[in-house]
């Protein structure tokens, strides 16, 4: 329940920041976010930073170059926009760090069981994947070319293909065995 | 293509979350009332598949990488509901966990690509069923990249259109049409040729297991 109220609060705040359209008012979320994270705020607001970066160095560049003279507005928009998107971020950052999604999203047994699987199983195959890219990346003595990554990725993709075949049988016979199908509406 | 939060006005997302919302609920429920014990699993399986798919990067000129989307495999294996379901968690996953898209995007993600993205390759897939097999695959992945990213430069290109202040400057991402639609849908046509044979490639291999 708890978990459900969090959520819901987490929502109406993004909600709310999305109808302020007053940079100084998102810029004191974003810092409020940052104190109430404690000793590790700067490490999450550096998180951020670095997950943003690409976006905001983009749009931000960009709007520069449209050629706008009168360059107060410009600065004006460009830091509302980008406050916005930092203080989203840390919020989205600071909420999901704690929150267990899947008490959350308990309100639906069907998705709270897909969540339950699906994170179970994406945690292995990111694990795998990695391991993949490294035995690729410890084989070449170079940089990865465009037609060897294609390859690797076919390869790559073809065997968790088969993999999720797998493990979607394991699982569902797993499920059969302990009666879960059974008592289902 | 992820977009991340703060560039989506209320006037889009707000919509979007109640049309994505209905499609979800619809979705989860065909989950629950099929016959399919295998079903929920399979689901399951699919999204950790489609999340592994987007780690699949190729290298680009200049040094930066690109990674495929995946939505044209998944949508053709998997069918168009199991894969926007699907794809919806994954970028649910990504946005919560990873901080790759936003809360306020993940509506328009989850229409754009799980679901548009989905239809278009698998209708492409049908309609290219009399050409060699593997022709379809290549047009169902190149479609399933390219559908999306239009309609995600459509709706970020809307948006200093729908919220802007009195004297005309946007509130949230900055960018009419004009820049969007070459900004995001000249790369992807690139990334839905690389999605493409990535898909084709991925059917060989596939194949050749099942003849060994």
């Amino acid at each position: 329940m708890k978990e459900r109220l969090v959520l819901l609060l987490y929502l109406a705040v993004v909600v709310a920041a999305t109808l302020v359209h007053d940079a100084r008012i998102l810029l004191g979320m974003a810092l409020l976010v940052v104190l109430l994270h404690g000793r590790s705020g700067p490490r999450l607001l550096g998180r951020v930073l670095r997950a943003v970066w690409p976006f905001i160095a983009a749009v931000s560049l960009g709007y520069l170059l449209v050629g706008r003279t009168d360059l107060r507005a410009t600065g004006d928009t460009l830091l509302l926009i980008n406050t916005r998107v930092i203080a989203l971020t840390l919020l989205t950052f600071a909420v999901f760090g704690r929150l267990d999604l899947q008490k959350a999203l308990g309100f639906s047994r069907t998705l709270r069981f897909v969540l339950i699987l699906t994170t179970s199983q994406v945690l292995t195959f990111r694990r795998l994947f990695m391991d993949f890219r490294l035995a690729l990346d410890s084989r070449m003595p170079g940089r990865v070319g465009l037609l060897t990554a294609l390859r690797h990725g076919a390869a790559t993709s073809a065997w968790f293909l088969r993999r999720a075949e797998h493990d979607a049988t394991e699982i569902t016979q797993a499920l059969d065995a302990r009666g879960f199908f059974i008592d289902r509406d | 293509m992820h977009i991340p939060d703060g560039f989506i006005a209320p006037q889009t997302y707000v919509p979007a979350y109640g049309f994505a919302g209905v499609l979800w609920a619809v979705g989860l429920r065909r989950l629950r009332r099929t016959l399919d014990p295998a079903a929920v699993p399979r689901l399951a399986v699919a999204t950790a598949v489609a999340f592994a798919l987007m780690m699949v990067t190729f290298p680009l000129p200049g040094g930066s990488t690109a990674h495929v989307s995946g939505v044209g495999m998944v949508a053709v294996l998997f069918g168009v509901w199991n894969s926007f379901l699907a794809l919806s968690l994954v970028y649910m996953m990504q946005a919560f966990m990873l901080g790759d898209g936003g809360v306020t995007a993940l509506p328009v993600n989850a229409l754009a690509m799980g679901l548009a993205g989905s239809v278009a390759a698998v209708l492409t897939y049908r309609l290219l069923r009399r050409l060699p097999r593997l022709a379809g695959v290549f047009a169902a992945g190149w479609m399933g990249t390219v559908v999306p990213a239009v309609l995600v430069a459509l709706v970020l290109g809307w948006q200093p259109h729908l919220a802007h202040d009195a004297t005309g400057d946007p509130l949230f991402f900055p960018f009419s049409w004009n820049v969007t639609v070459p900004a995001v849908v000249l790369p992807h046509l690139l990334v839905g040729v690389a999605d493409g044979m990535l898909a084709v490639m991925a059917w060989r291999v596939l194949g050749r297991e099942e003849d060994s």
